[in-house]
């Protein structure tokens, strides 16, 4: 069986279940609009004064997006299947292994750019803007979708390696601490020292000003340039990760 | 041609306990195969390990002459696996879960189709084809399980406790299922069971399995050849010790060779048992003692199971205790319930 045919057929599977329970996708779009508004809300006009921002429903909306690319499922999927059997009943199949649990990955990956489409367009109606024009639009929506994408190995392959359904959802946790130290809410110029540093040495950081350029700048070769090597470089060391998860179980 | 072979096939878990102790096994083409035993007794993990799914610790092992660990990719396209967890997934629909199936093992998308509305239709399922798995009782799930083992029309069928927690209609069905893929397509059948009567009725050969280890094996009757002699049963009332009083009075029958205490009846294996049964009664009778019941049987897988192992195989059924705990043992060892 061709890896990837197989990794496709599966990914339509994950696809399809993700449509099936469309209420489980009503909060990864939701809470990240809702941050956005408040934030906006609450201390928009201050920070646009204090950071010197001309925009910044622009400035956040990235965040929205990074914020729900990172509320991939698959981890959870993944020890579900393995819970009821079916994970087994995948590996009995000639499918390559890593085809079972790559396909996940992807379907998390195409989930996060839909999410990042409709959070870029609610963005663009209240005002977002989009200094990058369509093609930026639809290179957002890649970014976003290729850090769903490296971002979700993290829940596999501590799911994998536990078989636990709440170890699997610690990526989403884990995220939060990398969002924080990241300038998600503030330029990284006016942090103190030490949140400065944790925000250089933080891949989240580059991935946000990747996107937040296309947003505010237009096309930033060098931001974008970042931003991907950050996302190869997540992706690279999650899905290393996962692989050895997988290793271990099957 | 020997479908499945194992050479001293062994598998100790990390934590040191040997589940399959040096398994020696080979199953010709076209037969049904029972594997027999207890819970614990190494049976699924002997599948697992057929399967690819675990591997051995030692030992070597071919399924369509393949070897498991040099070949494990044809050993999948070659082997049909129902598992004891019966692993589907409750979102998707009977239809969809085995035209995936179908797919992952090479089938274009309209053979896939095909196949898969063939198969609905064996296990009776076609009507609720298009209904998610979730809403399916359990007998339709173990048939659904089935039919996603054959979808690819594999030459050798695993299957690891088809009927476990099946009502009996559903078993029948099930059996009935297992006999004709056997018989019409010539499919290998390798299946696992904890229920005599599953074995006795549907398999060519039976090996019975124990602490990791093949005891006995042979057809269904030759097995209960050969213990050679009728089952003699002595029931008593209340108090489980009176079988051991039991085995003492009838100590001097020259008939009585290796008897056995069982869940508090004891059991005699006895040349022309009916003609000893008056003696049987006298001598409790002097010994004082009074039994609910004697009966005489041809005997039965359990009894040779009994006889091997100094358990009734039912005293390791889901409800039991673990490992057997609570079940009988060997009255020749002298010990009682």
């Amino acid at each position: 069986m061709n890896t990837l045919r197989a990794t496709w057929l599966l990914t339509l599977r994950a696809l399809r279940e993700i449509v099936r329970q469309p209420v489980n996708e009503v909060g990864n779009l939701v809470i990240p609009l809702f941050f956005f508004a408040v934030t906006v809300g609450a201390v928009g006009r201050v920070a646009e004064r204090a950071f010197g921002l001309e925009n910044f429903v622009g400035f956040q909306m990235p965040v929205a997006v990074l914020n729900a690319s990172a509320s991939g499922t698959a981890g959870l999927a993944i020890t579900q299947d393995v819970m009821s059997g079916y994970f087994e009943k995948l590996l009995l199949t000639p499918a390559p292994r890593f085809a079972v649990v790559f396909a996940r990955v992807m379907a998390d990956g195409i989930k996060a750019a839909v999410l990042a489409a409709v959070i870029g367009g609610i963005g663009l109606l209240v005002g977002s803007g989009f200094a990058a024009g369509p093609l930026g639009f639809l290179l957002l929506v890649a970014m976003a979708g290729a850090f769903g994408f490296a971002f979700s190995a993290f829940g596999v392959a501590f799911g994998l390696r536990t078989g636990s359904p709440q170890a699997a959802q610690l990526s989403f946790l884990l995220f939060f601490p990398l969002l924080f130290l990241a300038p998600a809410f503030a330029p990284k110029e006016i942090f103190a020292p030490w949140l400065r540093f944790a925000a250089t040495i933080n891949p989240v950081t580059y991935v946000l000003e990747g996107m937040r350029s296309l947003v505010l700048d237009g096309w930033a070769w060098a931001a974008l340039g970042r931003a991907f090597a950050a996302i190869g470089g997540i992706g690279a060391f999650t899905l290393s990760l996962t692989v050895w998860a997988l290793r271990s179980r099957a | 041609m020997t479908a499945i072979r194992a050479e001293k096939l062994t598998k100790q878990y990390r934590r040191g306990v040997l589940a399959v102790d040096g398994l020696d096994l080979a199953v010709p083409e076209g037969q049904i195969f029972a594997f027999l035993g207890e819970n614990g007794s190494g049976k699924t993990t002997t599948v697992r390990m057929l399967t690819t799914l675990l591997r051995p610790t030692s030992g070597r092992a071919w399924v369509a002459g393949y070897d498991v660990l040099e070949r494990p990719g044809d050993v999948r396209r070659a082997a049909g696996v129902a598992l004891q967890e019966v692993g589907l997934d409750d979102l998707q629909t009977g239809r969809e879960l085995l035209e995936l199936q179908a797919r992952l093992f090479g089938l274009s998308r309209s053979e896939a189709r095909r196949r898969a509305a063939e198969l609905l239709a064996v296990v009776g399922l076609d009507a609720h084809a298009d209904r998610r798995l979730g809403t399916y009782s359990g007998g339709m799930r173990r048939r659904l399980d089935l039919a996603a083992a054959l979808v690819h029309h594999p030459h050798v069928l695993f299957l690891d406790e088809p009927t476990t927690g099946l009502d009996p209609r559903s078993r029948e069905h099930v059996w009935e299922y297992i006999r004709t893929i056997n018989r019409q397509e010539g499919v290998t059948v390798f299946l696992t069971t904890q229920y005599l009567e599953e074995a006795d009725r549907l398999a060519d050969e039976v090996a019975i399995i124990h602490q990791g280890r093949i005891v006995a094996q042979g057809t269904p009757e030759a097995l209960k050849s050969s213990i050679g002699a009728d089952v003699l049963a002595v029931e008593f009332d209340g108090d489980p010790a009176l079988s051991g009083r039991a085995l003492e009075a009838l100590a001097a029958l020259p008939q009585a060779a290796e008897p056995r205490i069982a869940d508090g009846q004891l059991y005699l294996y006895v040349r022309e048992g009916a003609r000893l049964v008056p003696r049987v009664v006298l001598e409790l009778e002097e010994a004082g003692l009074r039994p609910r019941a004697i009966t005489v049987a041809r005997p039965t897988l359990d009894d040779v199971f009994l006889r091997i192992t100094g358990h009734h195989l039912a005293a390791s059924q889901p409800a039991a205790a673990p490992d057997g705990a609570g079940g009988a043992t060997p009255a020749g060892q002298g010990a009682h319930r």
